[in-house]
């Protein structure tokens, strides 16, 4: 497993990593020391310090594990016994703020948060001819119905390998060359990119990056409440500075208001009178409700949206305003309302032929096939809109894991119909999957062969099981899925001021 | 990590997207030649940022997944995720069950604001305040809940508007007075009774929160520096984004410009030429000048001189006087009017007349006319007399005779609201003295020959037993009656809309004209011709009358200089 550390990666400036034993009263943001978490012990960063009820508590961050396991621990969770990893020291003055006195961190982690946020940025940049990522020569656009940037974005590459250059080909690629393209990704020299390039990118572009100051490094909720549910976030969301002090945020479910107080809870909730979300319904089933809210018409609701997802998104930003996406809402209904179970944004115009922007099914309804239903329901307005859709990246762990098994049975399901022959441009325009997103599911479900001389689409075994197993399931279960007959929805079109940001 | 099929690399072909590839199953294809299929399964760029790819429970699931997909049994596994869990509030009461599902789907387009009431919510020192607030006062006079966040309310979005920068310089509290000098709409009647006492726990609460707020607001950008590195500054207001270029828009840009150009152009030729006329006129001022100038000196010569006589030859340059136009004969005009004396005439250079020779249009076109009127008339006659003593029975003769120049009188006038006949054409001598052209139109309108020549060929594509026949016939009273037969009336609702709609764009034309399908045989339309038809009469006769006028006006004009006023001499 290749480590995260700057310092680790292959390409990167090596920073020499001191070491040494700490004591409680040495320890400071910055450090990694080992921590007791679940059983065993693993490496975590001090994020933040406090001292609560007289004792010293610390807000830290495991290696390999997701942001949303971040957590505060006592201090005897801290194994002092073995060596801890010192900060680096103090680089030159950064700009930085001190809003919040609890959190500051050293400069450091600034470093790494560029570091960090490159990634993404990688794509961003590829498409100029200065830079020394994965795009070598041999790209070249691939025509898609949707034309945006991300469908046009399979990788092909020459080998540096074999010495001899594959001439560029506009309809061909590699399975092999693919591969290299992944592993000369991971091995792309790093560049650091400053903040002023993120923001750039954020004027120019979707919803999705990471806001990383060391603030929002910290959780700054404790709880929140809302509808049935008590929920911990999982990131930070810059809901107003004054409930850090709140045991307790209560949201309404129907507009999504915030109070720190239950008192001016209750009151708001002897007033409120929205029922479900403030748009219009384009899809019901006997299951779910849509509503199609446009982030400009109804700025209140969609901020509070974006607020309250935000605790569970990490990459999403709330640095600029909703008006250009409109957000698709998904309900389920009973005698009280129509109670918000997940929601995807949408960019009115999508430079990168994203459909979607951000995509999150509430904590309390997880695991229980929604976001299944927000997926299907977002290409089924792609195919509306006769386009092919991609998600924005970069996708969260459990978006990349949600959208592969969409894809999965998708592709599995169309080519289980009995089909002889199949071309991955085909199954995309059924399904309104891109080339690229099409070919890596095939891929990643090794179905992709070559065979007698040709390449071979292989419904495996193993792929027929899993889907057999499912649909067992499905049986018990009941099989939750989008009719598109009961989609009452035109693509909305936007005149260019609409699209953008009116006040 | 990162595996590689070294082995197969120089055998494959390109992988096209285009191409249709077999589907097969799994025993159809050969055993890879290792067990370890998992191996095989190239690595494909996920989208999740290379940092979080890495990590641990995201990794174990990948390869469960992985593992599941080459043949292995693998429980599911999850990414964990922090608790959600049933909350102790009571949901029943607050959410009660309101909701009854209309059977149509949803619209709705009212904010939060609208649905939301009053926007200040009571915290726990509110309502003890309150509380005790009430207990003292005497049970006639309670302050509601309503009411008391309708005055904290008023007076937090009144202290907003008078110090939108509480934050930053912090000023006192706002006083009762200024407050109280704002009420408005905003604030009712009965909550206004509370007001005064409600203020100072209001203001206890501002100064505790350093007189910011009492509502928690989200951050917004202040254009400070600052912004950008607090995370909670959000929704910042996004630059327009660029607008895409096309080429179409490229274009429009350019013919925009050019067409700039050309009006900047124009209007400095004008100006150029207003210039110069300015310039002209200045000249001319000055010749007059010197001319006048010259006279004077003549005039006193001759004085000196004692030179009797007229001082004719002084006035040379004067227009003559206009004068009342006289009715003036074209002939005598040619003659030269006896009596008007030995005057001499204006001559052209080479000594002719200098009307002598002019052969005017009307004239000839008079000729014209009236030759082809007489060659008309002329077959007329030879027709009728042809015909005399027969009977034609032909469906097709060869332009018959008519009964006379059909009088239509026994057609009663019909006339609508909507459209009145035009008036006669105002008689003005200015139209009349010098508009060569304004007799050109109207003659041409001139219904010459219709009304005397019936059209008695039928059209070739309609059997004779499908020909429109009418007749006309007068009833008692003088009503006019005309029966009809074999009229095949149109299928209007043929046309439906998106037919007529494609006319719509077909022509360069603009937008207001419209192509109405119209039904030719509907009695309105017939009744609309009829009355159209005789309209033209009128405007006939009135047109050839303004005819002749204009000739002799015209013949007038162009004499006029040539001719004094008859009252002359
Ligand atoms: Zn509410």
């Amino acid at each position: 497993m290749a480590p995260r550390e700057n310092s680790h990666e292959p390409g990167g400036t090596p920073v020499p990593v001191e070491t040494g034993f700490a004591t409680l009263a040495t320890l400071r943001i910055g450090v990694k020391a080992f921590v007791e978490k679940d059983g065993e012990k693993r490496k975590a960063e001090i994020l933040s310090m406090q001292t609560r009820r007289g004792k010293p508590t610390f807000y830290v961050h495991y290696e390999e594990f997701n942001k949303r396991l971040d957590e505060w621990i006592s201090a005897d969770r801290i194994d002092l016994s073995r060596e801890v990893e010192w900060p680096a020291p103090e680089k030159p003055e950064k700009k930085k703020t001190t809003t919040n006195q609890k959190a500051q961190a050293p400069s450091k982690s600034d470093q790494r948060n560029q570091k960090k946020s490159r990634s993404k940025l990688d794509r961003e940049v590829s498409a100029t001819p200065e830079a020394t990522s994965v795009n070598l020569p041999g790209k070249a656009p691939r025509p898609t119905k949707a034309g945006g940037k991300e469908n046009k974005e399979l990788l092909v590459t020459s080998e540096v390998t074999d010495g001899s250059t594959p001439k560029p080909d506009d309809e061909e690629m590699d399975l092999v060359d693919v591969q290299d393209a992944a592993a000369a990704a991971k091995a792309a020299p790093t560049e650091i990119y400053s903040r002023e390039d993120e923001i750039e990118k954020l004027r120019t572009s979707g919803s999705m990056t990471q806001n990383q100051t060391e603030i929002s490094r910290v959780r700054n909720l404790e709880k929140i409440q809302m509808g049935k549910f008590e929920i911990e976030p999982w990131y930070f969301s810059p809901y107003p500075i004054d409930f850090v002090d709140s045991e307790m945020v209560f949201i309404c479910e129907y507009c999504l208001s915030y109070y720190g107080e239950v008192t001016q809870f209750e009151r708001h909730r002897t007033k409120c009178t929205l029922l479900h979300p403030p748009g219009n319904e384009i899809y019901r089933d006997d299951y779910v409700s849509f509503f199609e809210i446009d982030g400009r018409r109804q700025r209140t609701w969609c901020r509070n949206l974006c607020l309250l997802s935000k605790l569970f998104l990490d990459h999403k930003t709330l640095y600029y305003d909703v008006d250009p996406f409109l957000f698709y809402c998904m309900c389920t209904r009973d005698e009280h309302g129509c109670h918000l179970v997940g929601y995807f944004s949408k960019e009115k115009e999508s430079a990168e032929g994203y459909n979607v922007a951000c995509i999150l099914t509430l904590p309390q309804y997880q695991r229980k096939g929604f976001g299944k239903l927000l997926i299907a329901f977002s290409y089924e307005l792609s195919k509306r809109e006769g386009k092919l859709g991609s998600p924005e990246k970069p996708l969260s762990d459990l978006g990349l894991l949600g959208y592969r098994a969409y894809w999965q049975e998708t592709i599995v399901d169309l080519l289980m119909e009995g089909k002889v022959e199949a071309n991955i441009e085909d199954l995309g325009a059924t399904t309104a999957m891109t080339t690229n997103d099409v070919l890596h599911t095939l891929q990643n479900l090794n179905m992709l062969r070559y065979n007698k001389n040709q390449h071979v689409i292989v419904l495996t075994d193993a792929v027929i099981e899993q889907r057999e197993r499912q649909k067992a399931k499905e049986k018990i279960k009941g099989k939750r899925s989008i009719d598109p007959e009961r989609l009452q929805w035109k693509p909305p079109i936007f005149s260019a001021a609409s699209r953008t940001w009116n006040w | 990590m990162t595996q590689r099929v070294t082995g197969q690399r120089f055998r494959q072909r390109k992988l096209s997207t285009k191409q249709n590839l077999p589907v097969l199953r799994e025993h159809e294809v050969e055993k890879l030649a290792d067990d370890d299929a998992a191996r095989h399964i190239p690595k494909v760029e996920t989208g999740v940022e290379k940092g979080e790819e890495i990590e641990h429970h995201l990794q174990a699931v990948i390869s469960a997944s992985q593992a599941a997909a080459s043949g292995g049994n693998v429980a599911q596994l999850y990414i964990p995720t922090p608790d959600a869990v049933a909350s102790k509030l009571q949901y029943e009461d607050l959410y009660p069950r309101h909701f009854t599902q209309p059977a149509t789907y949803i619209r709705f387009s009212s904010t939060v604001e609208d649905m939301v009431g009053c926007p200040y919510c009571m915290t726990s020192d509110d309502v003890i305040f309150l509380k005790s607030y009430n207990q003292k006062k005497g049970k006639t006079v309670q302050c509601s809940e309503d009411e008391f966040e309708e005055v904290m309310n008023f007076f937090e979005e009144t202290s907003q508007t008078k110090q939108p920068f509480a934050a930053v310089d912090n000023p006192p509290v706002v006083s009762y007075e200024e407050l109280e000098a704002e009420f408005d709409e905003t604030i009712s009647e009965p909550a206004r009774r509370f007001a005064r006492d409600i203020y100072n726990h209001w203001k206890n609460q501002r100064l505790l929160k350093g007189n910011r707020p009492l509502i928690p607001s989200l951050k917004f950008e202040t254009n400070l520096e600052t912004d950008d590195s607090d995370p909670y500054v959000c929704f910042r207001r996004r630059e327009v984004r660029q607008v895409r270029k096309t080429r179409g828009r490229d274009a429009q840009v350019t013919e925009k410009l050019k067409k700039l150009r050309k009006e900047l152009e124009e209007a400095r030729y004008l100006m150029a030429q207003v210039k110069r006329r300015e310039m002209v006129i200045r000249d001319q001022l000055a010749m007059d000048r010197q001319i006048f100038d010259q006279r004077t000196a003549v005039k006193e010569i001759k004085r000196k001189l004692g030179i009797k006589g007229d001082d004719e030859e002084l006035l040379i340059n004067q227009k003559p006087a206009p004068k009342p136009k006289p009715k003036v004969d074209v002939q005598a005009v040619q003659r030269g009017i006896p009596g008007m004396g030995p005057k001499p005439q204006l001559t052209r250079p080479d000594g002719r007349l200098l009307d002598s020779d002019l052969v005017y249009l009307e004239e000839q076109q008079a000729k014209r006319s009236e030759a082809i009127e007489g060659f008309i008339e002329e077959n007329l006659m030879k027709h009728q007399k042809w015909n005399i003593g027969w009977v034609d029975q032909t469906w097709r003769p060869i332009t018959p005779p008519l009964e006379q120049a059909a009088p239509k009188a026994g057609f009663r006038p019909v006339f609508t609201s909507s459209q009145l006949p035009t008036p006669p054409a105002s008689e003005s001598s200015e139209a009349a003295g010098d508009q060569m052209e304004a007799d050109q139109p109207t003659k041409q309108v001139e219904p010459r020959r219709s009304a005397r020549i019936r059209y008695a060929t039928p059209p070739d594509d309609v059997p004779y037993q499908d020909q429109r026949r009418f007749r006309r016939r007068t009833g008692r009273g003088g009503r006019v009656m005309i029966d009809r037969r074999g009229v095949k009336r149109q299928k209007l609702d043929s046309i439906d809309e998106r037919v007529a709609d494609r006319f719509k764009y077909s022509g360069d034309s603009s937008e207001d004209e419209q192509v109405y399908p119209v039904d030719w045989t509907d009695n309105l339309h017939i009744r609309y011709r009829i009355m159209i038809d005789r309209q033209g009469d009128k405007q006939h006769a009135q047109a050839a009358a303004q005819n002749r006028r204009a000739i002799e006006n015209h013949n007038r004009s162009a004499s006029g200089y040539l001719l004094p006023p008859s009252n002359a001499g």
